[in-house]
């Protein structure tokens, strides 16, 4: 078998960016995004001082969490181990880029899907080699098949004369660095300094952990920009269907307590509000693709092992059962609902969290791999729906009162103790950097104004004090509401400082 | 796996079937043609391939040529960025002549006929009414060898001007002084000890082919050593880096040459057997036995003064270091590969005693034209045969070539607008060819007031691919190819070995392949895009409109001589050049082809065997027929410089070589032996020359202390050394400005400066920083890093780039700016960074840079070497935080300081006439070299 690698040789490099160029010609990239390029970093104070170059690229991973992601099969495992792609299939979902973690993966402009290196395998295909391999001028990027034992790269790389990028992913990457600075593979390690870099403009899109951060050790005198790829769009995603989640999974709540009788609140109304925020739910999916058009390739070019697809399953069923539900409510039959009630439980649970298996995928962003996701995804969920209720006691009669207050105080709880457990617990440098991106950077005063103060200490206050009063009293609904609003903050908060962290 | 092929076979280059990459994965075919030929960005003059799409006609994607024996189908990011040249959406395509003011942007578009009948009717009557040095043609980087040259000596016109004291001067008069050939040819490949002045793993003559070999030494052990004041990417890689304080790398060197000599590890027979010792004793040491035992104790006293402890105190190396080098290099003998091209040499006064104390070390190893040594270009160049051509011309042009500058290597062309200016002469046609003066050369005002001033300058005639900060001061914009649309041969001495390049119009050979009628009548215009032509037919039919009946003895130079009474073509010219490179007819015709097919097939074509110790080879009695032999044992020629009587009365009749003085050996040791193309034929230890024309305290190698001593500055107040030349591997001069993706890749260029300076000086992290110069300021943006040595601070070279309106092109790397002035201060104020826009490249909608760099030659003012009349860049500059009201990119002006700092320089010169009464020696090389009687002054 051909097991396709790239060794890159920085003993040899000399920092040209010719590979840079050839590639670009070779695919006709735009300006703005990169297959590969070379990152500089300088170490050392005059006169011990140095510059080192390594090549950053796609690492064809043994075990590629690009192609798992995938929704569409866009990304796939080529015969010969290279991970390539095919721009027909994509809907510019943008998961592969959250799912890897080189910064490899990039959005075309021209074409609104996801590119990447594919080893330029039109050209292996006729037994030539890659264009950067081709232009180097001190053969520094060699091609190297892994499971020929005689090839001498092989063979260093047998010998751990080689480094490789993120190990600690579990990725299994095929591009091996030969002499590259340790610091150069870390993306953590090194830092762009406040007056930017060597030749070219520093942008907001440009990786970097700030200058003085912990572990930083040298700095980076250039590389390339870096897109966040999910931003508002998937934080009210979020939201809107932990709305729904919630809502029905205290309506089948209220059922199971005997309150199936009451048509409206419990049989008809949670529904309609479930599959309204279902809707919009869709929406921002669909609206966030790159190629909205073509949002049915979830279904009819799926890939069974990605959470995107599983996802979109999940809130099918869900939004079936909520529709059984309605009918079941609107004509009033109590044994149907509560047939359906356990269903719309799990179906409820499920939707809610999905997204920690998503997030799961998402092998280059650490934080959204905390375990701590679903349970506070459920949370989040418990707290939308006990919100919902809360609201809608503003103008109907809600039976079973205390559980709906109690449900909205326990997410709300339930949240900020899960929030507080992620804050403190053992992390690694990357979730670290995440996390302090957002409890004291660039997203902290969306995290503590929005998130902490409006999403959990007003809503405790409030629901406390709603505890006392009648359902649908003006505490229990503004509670629910603050609830919200701050979730959404905290949200977003965790899903772009998930994505602050430089990966390359 | 099969193994993977860098290119596909040769044989199959007219009908490639490619797969599409943007289709893939499906297999979606094309059909290409591949053409090589040669880049036209750097001097490497590197091969490449350009992938011709069967279906469009279009040039999809150029790549390296395999065949090229010194890039070796590898390049550096320019060569495959020649496809954004090519297609740049702002090129100009047609010919255009200026209407309004000069510099007003404002053009009409004209054809190439009546273009040519106004030019060569100016150069016609110049001619006729002998002002022949009213005709200057100034080139830039001239990618070919000869061409330009044969044309003016056809004219009879003294008109060279070339931009070679911007560039090497300094090393060439360096090289030259010891070996006659003024450029080094390392054999990097082979060398165990490599010493770069130089940043060739980055720029530099010949960066990719260099760069491949040095590492490639590097990969087998061999000790690479970098000496630069700041932290190049070679200093980087090089296992020793020596940031010396600028201009005193001569001193470094002879530190080390004083510790191979103490030693005792220097290889004496070689010094004995080659080195002019014998005049070195004489000259030096008059009261020492004339015997070779006496040469290692006079130069040991000659050096003393050279310690390592004072190299350290003066160079700021460790003398440790200096002492470890010293016996690496000792250690390896004739293994020694060195450079220097610009860097120290090019940047201070006295810096061409860097290229003679490096080669010093070159010669005290014995590591000269060996294997793993360096030689003289000459020996690893080929240049291939012109066809006939006019004598040389009877003419002196004291614009280019003047009185002060006997030993100038070559024309003075920074001092120009001077010389204008001072009423020294005027042009009537003056070429700007690909190349930039405004925005290169020095004090570029001066050259703004010469180009505007008609009374200077009645026409000025810019060929150019690009528009450029001179081209707008042009009378006529003649868009002329890049490296796929043109036709040039070229050598350089890359590495050991011989070879010549070609490059070609891409679709005019394309053509060709395809069958079409590519005649004598085509012209190559025809198949570029627009109206783009290349210069070469240009100068053909340039020269027929100046003789068109044949009057003047000119146009028989370019007449067919198949097809009487017409021009000759290109297919002629270059036929008759192929035709007479040794072993490419024959080559050619066992691929059962003419050598020009040959060579439009492979793009280029390497000479058979090395030229190790050229110098050694035994010549025959034959060839020494009409030779005596002199006192020092050289043979003399009859008819040649070397046996000239010294008198003004015997010049004529005599042949000038190219290289040399004409005599063609010497005895060592009982055999008569090549030798260097040197007065002596011998490594000149002592320069003759030097002193006989005014300098023999420099006659020695020796260190000369540089105009940015740092002794000499107020470095506890805020007086600094500027560095503002260096080059970065991207980006090449004014030339790649046109390639979106090399600016993309770079785009700004702050400067650097030692945190340590930045805190002295009170400059913020990134803040704003005025440099004042001799004449002027600008204000530019702050870079702290530890790669530079305090008290130096450095701007790359390539960005600063500006434009005066949007039509010049530049949206990739022009800064929009306004020029204004107020009697002699100027002042260039940017007013645009690049901005997102419309246009048919799709590409300018995602620009996603601000910055384009500072403008800073224009406050530099000329700083001519005295010897060699190189530019000595290296700038003595105030370093402060910006003023209130200072704007990034500023930069003021006054050309009265300009003038007076130009005046200053001047006076350190030492006239002409030199021994004989002549201008210059006879030796010595020029770009084209008149007929000996013009030397006479």
């Amino acid at each position: 078998m051909t097991r396709l690698g790239f060794l890159l040789d920085s003993e040899s490099c000399i920092g040209c960016h010719a590979c840079t160029v050839a590639c670009k010609s070779e695919h006709d990239i735009p300006l703005g995004v990169n297959r590969t390029w070379v990152k500089y970093i300088e170490t050392g104070s005059f006169p011990d001082v140095s510059r080192h170059f390594s090549v950053m690229r796609c690492n064809h991973c043994d075990d590629a969490p690009c192609i798992a992601i995938c929704p569409t099969n866009a990304l796939f495992r080529a015969p010969n181990g290279v991970v390539d792609f095919g721009d027909e299939n994509c809907i510019g979902c943008k998961g592969c880029m959250n799912a890897c973690p080189y910064d490899a993966i990039y959005i075309n402009p021209a074409t609104d899907t996801a590119n990447k290196c594919n080893f330029c395998n039109h050209r292996i295909e006729q037994g030539l080699e890659p264009s950067c391999v081709v232009v180097c001028p001190t053969h520094a990027i060699k091609v190297v098949d892994l499971d020929d034992p005689d090839d001498e790269t092989t063979k260093l790389i047998a010998r751990s004369e080689t480094a490789v990028r993120a190990p600690e992913q579990m990725t299994l990457p095929k591009v091996h660095y030969r002499g590259a600075d340790p610091a150069s593979l870390d993306p953590l390690r090194t830092a762009i300094a406040d007056d930017g870099m060597i030749w070219a403009d520093t942008t907001a899109q440009h990786p970097t952990p700030d200058a003085g951060s912990p572990g930083v050790m040298a700095r980076t005198t250039y590389t390339t920009a870096h897109q966040m790829t999910w931003k508002a769009k998937v934080s009210s995603y979020l939201v809107t269907k932990a709305v729904a989640a919630g809502m029905m999974a205290v309506a089948a709540l209220l059922v199971l307590l005997g309150h199936g009788a009451e048509q409206a609140v419990v049989g008809v109304v949670p529904a309609v509000v479930a599959g309204v925020f279902l809707a919009l739910t869709a929406v921002l999916l669909v609206w966030d693709l790159r190629r909205p058009e073509r949002f049915y390739y979830l279904i009819t070019r799926a890939n069974p092992q990605s959470w995107l697809v599983k996802g979109a399953v999940v809130l099918g069923a869900f939004a079936a059962v909520c529709a059984a539900w309605f009918i079941a409510g609107v004509v009033g039959s109590i044994g149907a609902l509560q047939g359906l009630a356990a269903p719309a439980a799990l179906l409820a649970a499920a939707t809610a969290g999905y997204t920690a298996f998503l997030f799961g995928q998402c092998e280059g962003r650490d934080l959204w791999q905390s375990h701590l996701v679903l349970p506070t995804l459920l949370a989040q969920a418990a707290t939308a729906g006990g919100a919902g209720y809360a609201v809608l006691g503003l103008v109907a009669d809600v039976p079973g009162s205390g559980a709906v207050q109690w449900v909205l105080l326990g997410g709300v709880l339930a949240t900020a103790v899960l929030v507080a457990a992620e804050l403190v617990m053992p992390k690694t440098p990357h979730v670290s950097a995440a996390l302090a991106a957002m409890v004291r950077g660039r997203y902290a005063r969306r995290f503590w104004a929005g998130g902490v103060v409006l999403g959990l200490a007003v809503p405790t206050v409030l629901a406390a004090v709603g505890l006392g009063a009648e359902v649908g009293s003006w505490p229990g609904a503004a509670a629910g509401i603050c609830a919200v609003i701050g979730m959404w903050f905290y949200e977003d908060s965790f899903v772009r400082a998930g994505q602050s962290v430089p990966l390359s | 796996m099969a193994e993977l092929q860098g290119y596909p076979p040769h044989e199959t280059w007219h009908d490639v079937t490619s797969l599409d990459a943007k289709a893939w994965p499906h297999r979606v075919e094309n059909r290409h043609t591949l053409v090589p030929t040669t880049c036209f960005n750097c001097e490497a003059a590197c091969g490449l391939v350009c992938h011709v799409n069967h279906a469009t006609g279009r040039i999809d994607r150029v790549e390296g040529n395999p065949l090229h024996p010194a890039s070796r189908g590898r390049n550096c990011a320019k060569g495959p960025a020649t496809l954004n040249q090519i297609d740049d959406h702002e090129r100009i395509l047609f010919p255009l002549r200026r209407v309004g003011e000069r510099g007003a942007g404002q053009w009409e578009r004209v054809s190439w006929d009546e273009a040519l009948s106004d030019i060569g009717g100016r150069i016609r009557a110049a001619i006729a009414e002998d002002r022949h040095d009213e005709v200057m043609y100034h080139v830039g980087r001239p990618g070919e060898d000869g061409y330009a040259e044969r044309v003016l000596q056809c004219w009879g016109v003294d008109g060279h001007n070339s931009h070679t004291n911007i560039c090497s001067s300094n090393a060439r008069i360096g090289y030259q002084s010891w070996m006659g050939h003024d450029r080094p040819s390392s054999d990097f490949a082979n060398a165990e000890v490599i010493f770069l002045i130089s940043s060739h793993l980055e720029s530099g003559h010949y960066f990719n082919p260099h760069a491949q070999r040095i590492i490639e030494a590097q990969g087998k052990g061999a000790t690479v050593i970098c000496v630069d004041p700041r932290l190049s990417n070679t200093g980087a890689k090089a296992d020793h880096w020596l940031p010396a304080w600028p201009g005193t790398e001569p001193f470094l060197l002879l530190a080390i040459a004083r510790l191979l000599l103490l030693n005792g590890t220097w290889e004496q027979d070689f010094v004995r057997r080659w080195c002019n010792w014998e005049v070195y004793l004489q000259q030096r040491h008059p009261d020492r036995p004339l015997v070779f035992d006496s040469v290692g104790p006079a130069l040991v006293d000659d050096y003393a003064a050279y310690t390592p402890e004072e190299a350290e105190r003066l160079c700021g190396v460790a003398a440790s270091q200096i002492t470890e080098i010293a016996g690496v290099i000792g250690a390896h003998p004739t293994k020694f590969a060195s450079h220097n091209w610009r860097a120290a040499g090019a940047g201070n006064r006295g810096g061409w005693q860097t290229a003679r104390c490096l080669f010093f070390l070159n010669v005290l190893t014995g590591s000269v034209g060996t294997v793993g040594g360096t030689t003289g270009n000459g020996w690893n160049k080929y240049k291939a045969p012109h066809p006939a051509g006019a004598p040389p011309a009877e003419q002196w042009n004291e614009l280019s070539w003047p009185q002060e500058y006997p030993l100038a290597y070559h024309e003075m062309s920074i001092l120009l607008p001077h010389f204008l200016a001072e009423g020294r002469g005027r042009l009537e046609v003056y070429f700007s060819r690909v190349y930039n003066p405004v925005w290169t050369n020095p004090d570029g005002f001066s050259w703004l007031e010469a180009l505007t001033d008609p009374e200077a300058v009645a026409c000025h005639v810019a060929l150019t691919p690009t528009w450029s900060e001179t081209a707008v001061f042009a009378d006529y914009v003649l868009p002329m190819g890049v490296g796929a649309e043109r036709h040039d041969v070229a050598s350089f001495e890359t590495h050991a070995g011989r070879w010549i390049g070609f490059r070609q119009p891409v679709l005019r050979r394309y053509a060709e392949i395809r069958g079409e009628e590519v005649g004598p009548a085509s012209r190559t215009h025809e198949f570029n895009p627009g109206e783009v032509w290349e210069e070469n037919e240009f100068w053909i039919e340039l020269s027929w409109r100046i003789d068109p009946d044949g009057s003047l003895g000119i146009r028989r130079w370019f007449e067919s001589p198949a097809r009487p009474g017409t021009p000759m073509s290109v297919d002629e010219y270059y036929g008759t050049m192929f035709a007479g490179v040794p072993g490419l007819a024959a080559d050619a015709e066992a691929a059962g082809q003419t050598p020009l097919e040959f060579m439009r097939d492979r793009g280029a074509y390497a000479l058979e065997g090395d030229m190790y110790l050229p110098y050694e080879r035994q010549v025959e009695v034959a060839e020494l027929e009409d030779c005596d032999i002199d006192d020092s044992g050289v043979f003399r020629r009859s008819g040649t410089p070397g046996r000239w009587s010294g008198s003004p009365d015997d010049l004529a009749g005599l042949h000038l070589p190219g290289l040399g003085d004409g005599s063609p050996a010497v005895q060592v040791d009982g055999t008569a032996r090549e030798g260097f193309p040197t007065p002596s034929r011998k490594l000149e230890l002592y320069s003759e020359t030097l002193a006989d024309w005014g300098w023999p305290e420099y006659a020695t190698p020796t260190w000369i202390p540089s105009h940015v001593h740092w002794e000499d500055l107020d470095l506890a107040g805020n007086e600094r050394i500027l560095l503002p030349t260096f080059r970065i591997p991207t980006l090449i001069h004014t030339r790649s400005a046109n390639s979106k993706w090399l600016s993309e890749l770079s785009h700004r260029h702050p400067l650097w400066i030692h945190p340590s300076d930045a805190e002295a000086l009170g400059i913020e992290v990134g803040g704003l920083v005025r440099i004042t110069t001799r004449i002027g300021h600008f204000v530019i943006g702050a870079w702290r890093t530890e790669g530079i040595r305090p008290g130096v601070v450095a701007a790359s070279h390539h960005m600063g780039r500006w434009r005066l309106d949007a039509q010049s092109g530049g949206s990739w790397a022009g800064g929009d700016a306004d020029i204004s002035n107020d009697g002699t201060v100027w002042r260039l104020r940017r007013k645009g960074r690049p901005e997102r826009h419309a246009s048919a490249d799709d590409d300018t909608e995602r620009i996603w840079w601000s910055d384009t760099g500072v403008h800073q030659n224009l406050t530099f003012c000329v700083q001519p070497d005295p010897v060699s009349g190189m530019q000595c860049w290296h700038q003595r500059v105030r370093v402060a935080p910006a003023e209130p009201g200072d704007n990034y990119g500023d930069v003021v002006v006054d050309t009265a300081e300009a003038r007076a700092a130009y005046r200053e320089w001047l006076a350190m010169t030492r006239p002409a006439p030199g021994p004989g009464g002549l201008r210059r020696p006879l030796w010595y090389a020029r770009p084209l070299k008149p007929a000996p009687t013009a030397y006479a002054l």
